[in-house]
């Protein structure tokens, strides 16, 4: 059964242990019980945390807004980064610089770069209502309106992510097989048609990846809304991990939101599935 | 249908070439003939391919000029050609189905849609592939996808010859045998002319009404199947046809006569420019092995048997320490180490002066 070269996965299976498996069974632990900031301690209560969850409308209007922050990032980041990298695709004149230029977004730290955001959007002192202000554009509410804050945080995300769907679109263009092209050529094809016929579907498996990724990371945006608009005006850009984060650590309750994160987890784990599955029987028509 | 014309054509990828070693094809004068099947044959980066880039315009020549039925077509685009073009590995267009695929050449130049189902229905026939039409074309075989690569060239009823670029390498041997008689078929009922580019010399011979065998981007020999093997214009060609290759004896002049100590040859040979290599090259399908006391032109003794199903290679060391090769059929009651008498006939026996075939024979 137990030979001495199990002992050898031991320093792995210990790493394992500490992150990942004893923070979530301690979780689960913790989602049973009435930790808060008048109880401190494992006590049990049942399903109760949870029963709460269900019926916490604030909760779910979170995670209805992440969604549609995540759809719509994600999709922006992919049409552009695809159309960057089809632009420095085919050799352009002083392309290795504009490749470097583009990755800087996505080297820098987020809590920073919201802050220059944040500045920017600034109603009164920030440059993007003054740059509108030449053409004529009054003041726009960037950040105290509703759709305005969550339209800014959307243009954050898209320009902060466009670099890494671009880097990961580009790896893809370069290492296609040039044949298919060739045949195209001889078939007649015009560049449109290669797109959609050859390149597009050549780069399925790369789209899925790329997309998968990045819904994941989009999902647990916290750092941008921290910063940028505090989940603000009211709850308008208040995303799920944001709403866990005000329950646990602003509130202290501990067990309430441990609830929180592991029906946030389950519901993750079961969408992002489906949605992989979705896009490789939509992309690679494979089934199953 | 068109006759294909090279003219002096080469190419060179350096924008200055120096010397004959920058072109990756050294210019050659070449006539496809219409309605025939050939075979470019060389080892890899012999410039076969660049050869067939060439005539399909995916690469511009930097010399000559190359002529589609007297018309030159140097600079025309790829598109304009007539001609379509197969490639190593099977290009399809994945989400497309079979007959979209067969399709798509056709649409793409515009043709009514009821013209194009016809002959999509034509070519599938032609193909054997009429029950795999409305299947997605990625589902199918290696070997069924390389058919559709091929479709999509018959389909066009423009396209006058199909280039074939490797297009056998990633199919089974099996599907190969098929593949080839199946391209052959093709070539009779349409009557296109077909270059296929191979490294595989069996796969060139069954194939092929005429081979080209290049080397270094430079044109060795160009002639029928028949006229390589028993014909070899120079050493390489008898070396890289035929398997194994030709045996090359070095021989010596005495009092201004060929000859060697190996073998005992009655044929009178012409020496050529004092000082230069002589070698006589005879094929091992041509060697006959007989018993060592019966009438033969030398003797060997035997250091290996290769047995290939029927037939066997026999490594025989002839007196002077010289190896020669004989592949023959009567290798039951041979062992090694065993002494042979050695045959040739004096008509299988080819004068090479220099590396090449002496114009005397």
């Amino acid at each position: 059964m137990l030979s001495s070269k199990h002992f050898f996965l031991l320093p792995a299976f210990l790493t394992l242990v500490a992150i990942i498996l004893f923070p979530l069974l301690f979780t689960i632990r913790v989602s049973f019980s009435s930790w808060d900031v008048f109880q401190s301690g494992l006590d049990y209560i049942g399903g109760k945390n949870y029963g709460r969850v269900f019926a916490d409308e604030r909760f779910w209007k979170s995670l209805g807004r992440l969604s549609l922050l995540s759809l719509i990032s994600v999709s922006l980041q992919y049409t552009l980064g695809f159309a960057l990298a089809l632009a420095v695709w085919k050799q352009v004149r002083g392309g290795r610089f504009l490749r470097v230029l583009f990755l800087i977004p996505m080297m820098t730290t987020p809590v920073v770069m919201s802050v220059i955001w944040r500045t920017v959007f600034h109603e009164s002192l920030g440059p993007a209502n003054d740059i509108l202000g030449m053409f004529g554009v009054g003041a726009v509410p960037w950040l105290s309106s509703a759709t305005g804050a969550f339209i800014s945080v959307l243009i954050v995300e898209v320009w902060q992510w466009t670099p890494f769907m671009f880097l990961l679109l580009l790896a893809g263009l370069v290492s296609l097989p040039r044949e298919p092209y060739l045949a195209a050529a001889i078939d007649g094809a015009g560049t449109w048609r290669t797109f959609w016929q050859v390149t597009f579907p050549l780069m399925a498996p790369i789209t899925i990846g790329a997309l998968i990724i990045r819904l994941i990371e989009a999902s647990k945006i916290m750092d941008t809304v921290y910063v940028l608009t505090s989940g603000g005006p009211g709850t308008a850009t208040e995303t799920s991990s944001y709403y866990i984060y005000i329950r646990g650590l602003r509130d202290f309750q501990i067990g309430y939101s441990a609830a929180l994160s592991l029906v946030y987890l389950v519901i993750m784990i079961v969408s992002l599935t489906v949605i992989a599955k979705l896009l490789l029987r939509l992309l690679v028509g494979k089934v199953g | 249908m068109a006759e294909i014309v090279l003219e002096n054509l080469g190419h060179s990828y350096l924008s200055d070439p120096k010397d004959e070693a920058d072109f990756a094809l050294k210019p050659v004068n070449l006539t496809w003939q219409d309605g025939k099947t050939y075979a470019l044959l060389g080892p890899s980066g012999c410039g076969k391919t660049t050869m067939l880039n060439i005539i399909s315009g995916i690469v511009a020549p930097s010399h000559g000029r190359l002529l589609f039925d007297r018309q030159d077509v140097t600079q025309t685009p790829t598109v304009e050609r007539n001609i379509a073009q197969v490639f190593q590995f099977p290009v399809i267009y994945s989400t497309k189905t079979v007959r979209q695929n067969l399709a798509f050449p056709l649409e793409c130049r515009g043709v009514a849609p009821v013209r194009i189902k016809a002959r999509v229905a034509e070519v599938a026939t032609l193909l054997d592939l009429d029950y795999a039409l409305d299947m997605p074309a990625r589902r199918l075989s290696a070997d069924q996808k390389q058919l559709i690569s091929l479709g999509r060239g018959l389909v066009r009823e423009d396209v006058s010859a199909i280039l074939l670029d490797e297009p056998l390498t990633v199919i089974d041997p099996q599907m190969k045998f098929m593949l080839r008689r199946k391209l052959r078929e093709i070539n009779r009922e349409t009557g296109m002319t077909m270059i296929l580019v191979t490294h595989d010399q069996s796969e060139a011979m069954s194939f092929a009404d005429e081979i080209v065998v290049m080397k270094d981007g430079l044109l060795q020999q160009s002639g029928t199947p028949g006229e390589l093997f028993s014909r070899p214009q120079n050493d390489f060609v008898g070396y890289f046809i035929g398997s194994p290759p030709m045996n090359m004896i070095t021989l010596e002049t005495r009092d201004g006569v060929l000859g060697t100590d190996a073998l005992d040859l009655t044929k009178n040979l012409t020496v050529g420019t004092a000082g230069s290599r002589h070698q006589l090259g005879i094929r091992p399908e041509h060697v006959s092995l007989v018993a060592a006391n019966a009438e033969n032109i030398g003797l060997g003794k035997i250091k290996k048997i290769e047995h290939l199903g029927v037939d066997g290679v026999v490594t025989l060391q002839l007196a002077t320490g010289v190896l020669i090769k004989a592949k023959t059929r009567k290798h039951v009651e041979m062992s090694v180490g065993q002494t042979l008498g050695v045959n040739v006939l004096t008509d299988d026996a080819l004068l090479y002066i220099e590396g090449s075939l002496a114009l005397a024979q």
